[in-house]
């Protein structure tokens, strides 16, 4: 160890020739690292909104059970405190058809004045049940069968779609990280190869005077690990670019889309492609630096 | 020191370089491996450095067995050899000073060590104003010294030179049979190989490992000229 810091100053100024050697190639290894890298931020970044976007409407998943028009208020009560014992149910409430008739007014805002063309309230009662996502199949079938239910309606499909769609990005995103990460490795690795095979008079002559493979090697790892962290910042910068813009333009004409904190978005992005970037730039040089192997002198 | 029982070397293409030869080396020593090119000169060393291996009988340099099965330990073995290579393996790009301290990096010298025996050892072979020189920019016979001051600068037990007089005029040929036979001491062995036999003729006090052919005969000078044969 003592060693390994005393020659840092050899190990950088060995790792800044070996990149200015094939400075060209270089650079597109680290333009293309970044924009590989930026993809995949990209798409991590759409796989943590829609995955935010099913964990809020879970919390909102919701049926609402409507019950025969003849039942006293003694009847939906007791249904209301059968509701409650069912296993998944979290709040039950009794909506009645004020509230009801308040909320559709909420919902239609402006246009609400639709709803004088009624002489009497449209809405009828009914129970509201929030419940759990996953559970949302038995305590479906169980409200149903209750004495005194006449009907169910639940948000299932929409919050169905949802989840295969976050499903899909996240199959998607697992499919770009083996992607990226072999494409990552390759471009790093041939680098490593390529500097290897430039310097193999250098390399071999270390070996036959007794260099270990470490001191050797080291500056090649550098290398491999400045490119790929490079391309992580490249790729950061763009993605803070990117996210700035899209949420200056999300919040302001879909400000529906729940959208997770900036902040918080792009230090897990940055803290997430800087690790990635560091692991594929170590596993890509130690993959191109297996190729030294070949370089006569022997032992 | 060393010691070779029966060793012969015989490359993948069928060529015998080295036939069933035996000899022992002791501490402080000076050998001339002579003989025309293409006798196994070079072969020799190679085996010495571990860059080939004994296809027959056994070799211990320094302790060290020569076998592929002993690779890693023969990576440290060189560690405590200074080699001086026939065409030096001078690394381009580099001063004379970021040579000869190349080959010490990697041993258990202290940093100011390493830069102050780089510079005794430049010193030493009469090339301390060419510290700062990029090695491509220096002479065939400096580029020569610089490679014996990177072998010696690292104080090893074994200096091998390989041709170090090839390309050399008579009298820089001579200058640097000189400075390499003066780094013998009580610790250190001196190997050289050279098919210039004219230049060391008059030499005394040394073992001379004549090769033909891949056999070696063996000759002891030594004081006044003495010849005891082995």
């Amino acid at each position: 160890m003592k060693k390994f810091l005393r020659n840092t100053g050899y190990f950088l100024k060995e790792a800044k020739r070996i990149i200015s050697l094939n400075l060209l190639s270089n650079i597109f290894s680290f333009l293309g690292t970044g924009l590989v890298l930026f993809v995949l931020g990209m798409i991590v970044t759409g796989w943590w909104i829609t995955g935010r976007m099913v964990d809020m409407l879970q919390e909102e998943a919701e049926i609402s059970a409507y019950y025969r028009e003849d039942l006293d208020e003694q009847d939906v009560q007791k249904l209301v405190d059968r509701i409650k014992g069912i296993e998944g149910v979290w709040e039950v409430r009794l909506i009645g058809e004020e509230e009801a008739y308040n909320r559709m007014v909420d919902i239609l805002g402006e246009e609400a004045h639709i709803l004088e063309l009624f002489d009497e309230n449209p809405f009828k009662a009914f129970i509201e049940v929030r419940i759990h996502l996953e559970k949302i199949k038995p305590v479906l079938e169980k409200v149903s069968e209750l004495d005194g239910i006449e009907y169910v309606r639940d948000n299932r499909e929409v919050l169905e779609r949802i989840q295969s769609i976050s499903d899909t990005l996240r199959i998607l995103g697992y499919l770009i990280i083996i992607a990226v990460g072999i494409t990552t490795m390759v471009i790093i690795s041939h680098m490593i190869r390529q500097g290897i095979y430039n310097n193999s008079e250098q390399i071999n002559t270390l070996k036959l005077l007794g260099a270990p493979g470490s001191f050797i090697g080291f500056p090649y790892l550098l290398v491999g690990l400045l490119l790929t962290l490079g391309g992580g910042m490249l790729a950061v910068a763009l993605m803070i670019f990117i996210i700035d813009n899209g949420y200056a333009m999300i919040s302001g004409s879909l400000p529906f889309i729940p959208l997770p904190p900036k902040d918080e978005l792009v230090h897990g992005l940055v803290v997430l492609i800087m690790a990635i970037s560091a692991f594929l730039g170590i596993s890509g040089s130690l993959f191109g630096l297996s190729s030294t192997r070949d370089i006569e002198g022997k032992g | 020191m060393i010691e070779a029982k029966g060793v012969s070397l015989r490359y993948r293409d069928g060529t015998l370089a080295l036939n069933n030869i035996s000899f022992e080396i002791g501490t402080g020593e000076l050998i001339y491996v002579t003989g025309p090119s293409g006798s196994g000169k070079t072969s020799l060393l190679k085996l010495l450095m571990g860059m080939e291996y004994p296809t027959s009988g056994s070799l211990t340099v320094l302790n060290q067995p020569i076998t592929k099965r002993e690779a890693m330990k023969i990576r440290k073995l060189r560690r405590k050899i200074g080699p001086v290579f026939q065409n030096f393996r001078l690394i381009e790009g580099r001063t004379a000073l970021e040579n000869v301290m190349m080959g010490m990096r990697f041993l258990d010298i202290p940093f100011r060590q390493i830069r102050k025996n780089a510079l005794n050892a430049l010193s030493r072979v009469g090339l301390e104003h060419k510290a700062y020189s990029r090695v491509e920019n220096l002479s065939w016979g400096e580029a020569q010294r610089v490679s014996i001051a990177r072998a010696v600068a690292r104080k090893p037990a074994l200096i091998l030179a390989d041709e170090p007089t090839g390309n050399l005029d008579h009298d820089n040929a001579l200058n640097i049979l000189d400075l390499l036979t003066s780094f013998k001491d009580d610790d250190t062995t001196v190997i050289i190989t050279t098919h210039a036999t004219h230049l060391i003729e008059n030499q005394t006090n040394a073992t001379f490992f004549r090769v033909n052919k891949g056999n070696i005969s063996i000759e002891r000078r030594c004081e006044k000229n003495e010849e005891v044969l082995a």
